[in-house]
């Protein structure tokens, strides 16, 4: 195994207006091994491999390949260089075919007309994959592959346009145990053939599994470079986290009366899509926090947008107990109704980022004519509300009330969110990977808050692709697969069962 | 304490990179101070306009004029002046009709067809009589406001329903309008005395009156409807969710706003108050219905509202611009046979200026190192 | 008979520019840019290829003027969407009244309108030209014959070709295109110059050899029931083609009726083309068919580093 130096990035430097997301970022990856760079979200790992990339060009720094300096002008010259990058959202076209969103990353399509060069490639296609150890249509549109396809793909595109530094961002995060471990297997043996493979990844266990070094990032910043097998786990959780903050532990509510009952909710299926829900039935009780577990893409987004009354159309049932179907309910008539709803997308469900936060936070109660009747709006007492609420909830870096929403840092926001949610009585919570994105810190304020809540005798529920977050926080834990809750479980929940609910075939 | 010598480095100068190899990025700025954003705007404006007078003075008008016909004619003669007010009252009320109709995120580019619409209207109430002499003009009024809103009430519904692009449909409902109204001109509505195509002329009643001396009363019921619009917006319930609307619909219905019920009331009181407009026009300056009374004023409409930011006060501002601009258009044609078309491509240009420099209020430019080596 | 041998045989001359100019919309939307500035710039053209004609009087030369300028006004879009990132809406309808003004304008300075040229000479396809009843439908000036090359050749190029492919691709996903390393901004550039290079020959084509006079404003919407078409073609051609076809026979018909002597309010039949568009996008919007979306980031501009 040769140990040259594939690619350096050294004292790099770069900011997104204002906000330094990399400050004196290096970075050196070696032929021959898989190299992980580690870090939170938000650590500027993304960032960093952007710039190897040449998607993002840096303020300052250098970038060797083979221990030449060069310069990247765009993602062309990069993959001139033989670096190619799988990104954590998929850049394929949907409406194109597996082959001819490879062909759009060759560099040089060869000889002939459209139709010969389309396939030829598509014969090469199969091949490669066939050595890779998988198999691929190339006929097939990208729209109609599986998560797990559409990341071949992917990687079959920068391997055929010849890449030899193989950047992977994230690419775990969507896929099942099983899946991720082929797709582990696959890039460590081309590693060892003599390219470098880097994982940007924030799960320990793929570190530790598979990668010969690791590096760390934290804050823009990279700490360390080292033998993830030299120290322990804790050692390594610690150079990622900084100082660590304790894990939440799992405490106890008092489960109350029944407060919402999902029979049979299915999606209508549109055209050319099938539901994503196939009959979820679920039951909430006061005083419980019910986390629902599961692999993303199960039908999780499709029942909380059910569940929050977001764009979506479904058959079956959604009792409030008391009350009726909830499913005609306006979002106004929900708010009345006492629901508080925690969505995932934050700027594109619970806040508008170009609004002030006063108003960010008063639309929450505008309808119980807190400030007025329709005709005026009391700013005194909505400024008074916003101020304490800020205090409250412990929302930092508000300059001033009337700046823009989208200025607050991502944990702030969502404190915002939450501020808005819970500055009522609330009766049913639901909240959909509240703590997604957030540092340490502000995921256990939102866990926090999610307890309290509970503890005042609201009925909560809680969708999180994150099982350690569920496990911390639930009384009862369902497990979504495939469009439906197929098992669940009470405490002292087993985990791996649990885990085995969510990827086994139904 | 002696002074620390600081070392000067002289070996390595500070490389400079020549300026075609840098590499800039372009970002996204989240704000910007108020100040600045005025003067980016005020400098478009002055960009546009100093592109205008050349564009005249390559037209033909002597350079020397430009000024004493558009400012010293327009604003110091008392005459001029009551022109400009007198055409602002129409302008200043299709200009909040577009307001209204963007803050509900609503292109209505339908002002033409719905003014129309509301001079039909008011003349269909002086043709067949309806109600006393005395509350023949409040009569017209409302017949205005709500023909004017029924003519916005196709597109926004099938909007709503159907998402069927209210570019497209507005724009067709125009010329749907218009046809139609020159239907009634050279047919039933045609003045039986002589055979051009205007509807019989109001009685004095039927036409607006002066509020002072030579001064319509149309001014004081754009402002009024102004000081409507800008309380609507920014200090009622509405003016919330309309902000929510605009801001992103999603979110808006996610949290609670009344999404469509909203956009809805909005559009239709757009409708109304370019029906108002045209009733303005027609009882206040022609005093009977004609067939190109509306020309000019859908496009001023929607660059008003453009470059008042949809802000009622400031469309009160940019509409008497105009409404200048319209009057000594008419001036131009008349002393130097500059076709009034010039007017509508000053409008374009200003709008292009503006718009343009919208970009280096959303973005900065940044250097950043990079380019091939 | 002879009124409906007419009617047939008028229809692809006023099918011809509702062809071209959704065609050339197609080619700009389908790079992800919204063009709404059809209307201005078939005006463009139209004005142009007039005042070709009445300079040089060859009508070839005249066309292809009118391509020319009309792709040079398109610079100022480019420029508007393309560099600057202005709404695209905004840009497109602030060119069609740029247009309407600029082409107002300059007709009436040069004296352009109301000015007869000759267009050009009718070639008769024979032995189809003397088939009884839709005889007269092979009797038509060479552009007419030219159009279905046209579309043949765009065609070709945006499905057959690696280019259109990433034109498509820019227009698709241009995040995907741009970490390729295709050059997304300069393919919504020549995306929109060509596309109105199109219009242009549209509006060139409506002065030059069909009405065979400028008259300002003289495209009467034509440019919004392209864009109308363009929707209802889902963004492919051969489909806007058979649209315009449907359009060429509306308005061919409304002459025709005139002639024949059918007393119906005249004003309620100039609403025709207009009240057919409506319908047509509510009957597109009502039957939610499958097959073809828009293109995926249509309207959206582009900003590679747009983050935070």
């Amino acid at each position: 195994m040769s140990k040259h130096n594939a690619i350096q990035l050294v004292g790099i430097e770069k900011s997104f207006d204002g906000f330094k997301a990399l400050s004196h970022a290096n970075f050196t990856a070696k032929w021959g091994e898989v190299h992980a760079l580690l870090g939170e979200n938000g650590a500027g790992k993304s960032s960093l491999m952007n710039i190897a990339a040449g998607l993002y060009a840096p303020e300052a720094g250098s970038l060797l390949i083979d221990d030449n300096e060069v310069r990247l002008s765009g993602p062309r010259a990069a993959s001139e260089h033989r670096i190619g990058m799988v990104h954590q959202h998929f850049k394929l076209v949907r409406p194109f075919t597996v082959a001819e969103n490879i062909l759009l990353g060759l560099r040089n399509a060869g000889a002939g007309g459209f139709r010969t060069r389309l396939r030829k490639l598509e014969r090469e296609i199969v091949a490669k994959a066939e050595q890779l150890g998988f198999a691929v249509d190339p006929r097939k549109p990208a729209a109609a592959l599986s998560v797990a396809e559409q990341q071949r793909v992917e990687i079959l595109k920068v391997l055929l346009a010849g890449a030899r530094i193989l950047i992977l961002d994230e690419p775990t995060a969507v896929l099942t145990d099983q899946e991720a471990e082929r797709l582990l297997t696959t890039v460590h043996a081309f590693a060892r053939s003599g390219a470098a493979v880097i994982l940007v990844t924030h799960k320990m266990a793929d570190v530790i599994r598979y990668a010969d070094q690791v590096t760390v990032m934290r804050a823009g910043r990279t700490v360390q470079t080292l033998d993830p097998r030299s120290i322990s786990a804790d050692e390594l959780v610690r150079l990622t986290v900084g100082e660590s903050a304790p894990a939440g532990e799992y405490q106890a509510g008092s489960r109350g009366e029944e407060r919402l009952a999902v029979k049979d909710l299915r999606s209508v299926a549109s055209a050319g899509e099938r539901g994503m829900l196939a009959g979820v039935n679920l039951r909430l009780h006061a005083g419980e926090i019910y986390g629902l577990a599961g692999v993303g893409g199960n039908g999780q987004s499709e029942l909380a947008n059910a569940l929050m009354g977001l764009p979506g159309a479904t058959e079956g049932e959604i009792e409030l107990i008391g009350v009726g179907d909830l499913r005609s309910a306006s979002t106004e008539r929900r708010r009345e109704l006492g629901i508080a709803a925690i969505p995932a997308d934050r700027y594109g469900a619970a806040l508008a980022a170009d609004l002030s936060i006063i108003d960010n936070f008063c639309i929450g109660q505008i309808h119980s004519g807190r400030y007025g009747a329709f005709w005026r709006l009391k700013r005194s007492q909505m400024e008074t509300d916003v101020a304490e609420a800020i205090r409250t909830f412990d929302v930092q870096g508000v300059r001033s009330l009337r700046q823009k929403a989208a200025l607050l840092s991502g944990g702030n926001a969502q404190k915002l969110v939450i501020a808005r949610e819970f500055s009522r009585k609330v009766k049913l919570v639901f909240a959909h990977s509240p703590s997604r994105g957030l540092d340490v810190r502000a995921a256990q304020a939102v866990h926090t808050r999610l307890r309290a809540a509970r503890d005042a005798g609201a009925a909560v529920l809680l969708i999180s692709e994150d099982l350690d977050e569920v496990l911390t926080l639930a009384d009862r834990i369902g497990v979504m697969n495939s469009g439906r809750i197929v098992a669940e479980f009470d405490r002292p929940a087993d985990r791996q069962a649990i885990g085995k609910a969510m990827v086994d075939h139904v | 304490m002696s002074e620390q010598v600081v070392p000067i480095d002289v070996s390595q100068p500070k490389q400079r990179q020549p300026l075609l190899r840098r590499r800039y990025a372009l970002e996204v700025r989240q704000q910007m101070a108020w100040y600045w954003q005025a003067l980016i705007l005020a400098a478009a404006l002055a960009v546009g306009l100093a592109i205008s007078a050349l564009i005249l003075i390559a037209a033909g008008v002597p350079g020397g004029e430009l000024l004493n016909e558009f400012v010293i004619m327009t604003v110091f003669d008392a005459q001029s002046l009551q022109a400009v007010l007198f055409q602002a009252s129409p302008m200043i009320l299709v200009g909040l009709a577009g307001c209204m109709a963007f803050r509900a995120r609503f292109w209505n580019l339908g002002l033409d067809g719905q003014m129309i619409w509301g001079a039909i209207g008011a003349t269909a109430i002086v043709l067949f009589e309806v109600g006393p002499p005395a509350l023949r003009l409040p009569l017209m009024l409302l017949t205005a406001a709500v023909c004017g809103a029924l003519w916005a009430l196709t597109p926004i519904v099938l909007k709503l329903r159907l998402q069927v692009s209210e570019i497209i449909s507005t724009l067709m409902l125009n010329y749907l309008a218009s046809y139609f109204l020159l239907h009634l001109l050279y047919g039933s509505w045609k003045d039986p005395r002589d055979s051009f195509p205007y509807s019989p002329p109001f009685q004095s009643f039927e036409r607006l009156p002066e509020f002072f001396h030579g001064y319509s009363a149309g001014i004081p019921l754009a402002v009024v409807i102004a000081v409507f619009a800008l309380w609507l917006i920014g200090f009622s319930r509405a003016g919330l969710y309309l902000r929510f609307v605009d801001a992103n619909p999603k979110v808006a219905d996610a949290v609670g706003v009344p999404l469509r019920k909203t956009i809805l009331a909005t559009v239709l009181l757009s409708g109304a108050m370019a029906g108002i407009a045209g009733f303005v026009i027609t009882s206040g300056q022609e005093g009977r219905l004609t067939q190109s009374f509306y020309q000019g004023y859908g496009f001023s409409g929607i660059l008003i509202a453009f470059l008042a930011r949809n802000n009622p006060i400031a469309a009160l501002v940019v509409a008497l611009l105009i409404a200048t601009l319209f009057v000594a258009g008419r001036s131009l044609q008349v002393f130097y046979q500059i076709p009034f078309s010039m007017v509508q491509l000053i409008q374009a240009i200003l709008v292009i200026c503006v718009a343009s420099s919208d970009f280096f209020i959303r973005h900065r430019l940044r250097r950043v190192q990079g380019g091939e080596s | 008979m002879d009124l409906i041998a007419s009617w047939l045989g008028n229809t692809p001359d006023f099918a011809v520019p509702f062809a071209l100019a959704a065609l050339g919309l197609i080619i700009t939307e389908r790079a992800g840019v919204l063009s709404l500035g059809a209307e201005g710039l078939m005006l463009v053209g139209a004005l142009a290829g007039i005042g070709a004609q009445l300079a040089y009087g060859s009508a070839e030369l005249s066309l292809l003027i009118a391509m020319l300028s009309a792709s040079v006004v398109s610079i100022l879009f480019a420029i508007m969407v393309v560099l600057l990132r202005i709404n695209q809406v905004i840009a497109g309808l602030s060119l069609v009244f740029f247009c309407q003004g600029l082409t107002g304008l300059l007709g009436t300075l040069w004296g352009w309108t109301n000015r007869p040229v000759s267009g050009m000479s009718s070639i008769s396809l024979w032995p189809l030209s003397e088939l009884p009843l839709i005889g007269k439908v092979f009797v038509q000036n060479p552009v007419v014959y030219l159009t279905p090359l046209i579309f043949l050749a765009v065609v070709w190029f945006l499905t057959r070709s690696g280019t259109g492919l990433r034109l498509r691709a820019v227009g698709e996903n241009p995040q995907a295109a741009d970490s390729v390393g295709i050059p997304v901004l300069w393919y919504r550039v020549a995306a929109i110059l060509a596309g109105a290079a199109l219009i242009g020959l549209a509006g060139g084509y409506l002065s030059v050899l069909s009405t065979k006079l400028w008259i300002a404003d003289m495209t009467g919407g034509r440019g919004w029931i392209a864009i109308a078409l363009v929707i209802f073609a889902r963004w492919y051609p051969w489909r806007a083609l058979m649209g315009a076809l449907l359009f060429g026979c509306v308005e061919a018909l409304i002459p025709q009726l005139a002639a024949a002597g059918i007393r119906l309010p005249q004003y309620f039949i100039l609403m025709t083309p207009y009240a057919v568009t409506l319908g047509v996008m509510i009957w597109v919007a009502a039957s939610k068919r499958a097959g073809g979306e828009q293109p995926g980031a249509l309207g959206i501009p582009f900003v590679r580093e747009e983050r935070r």
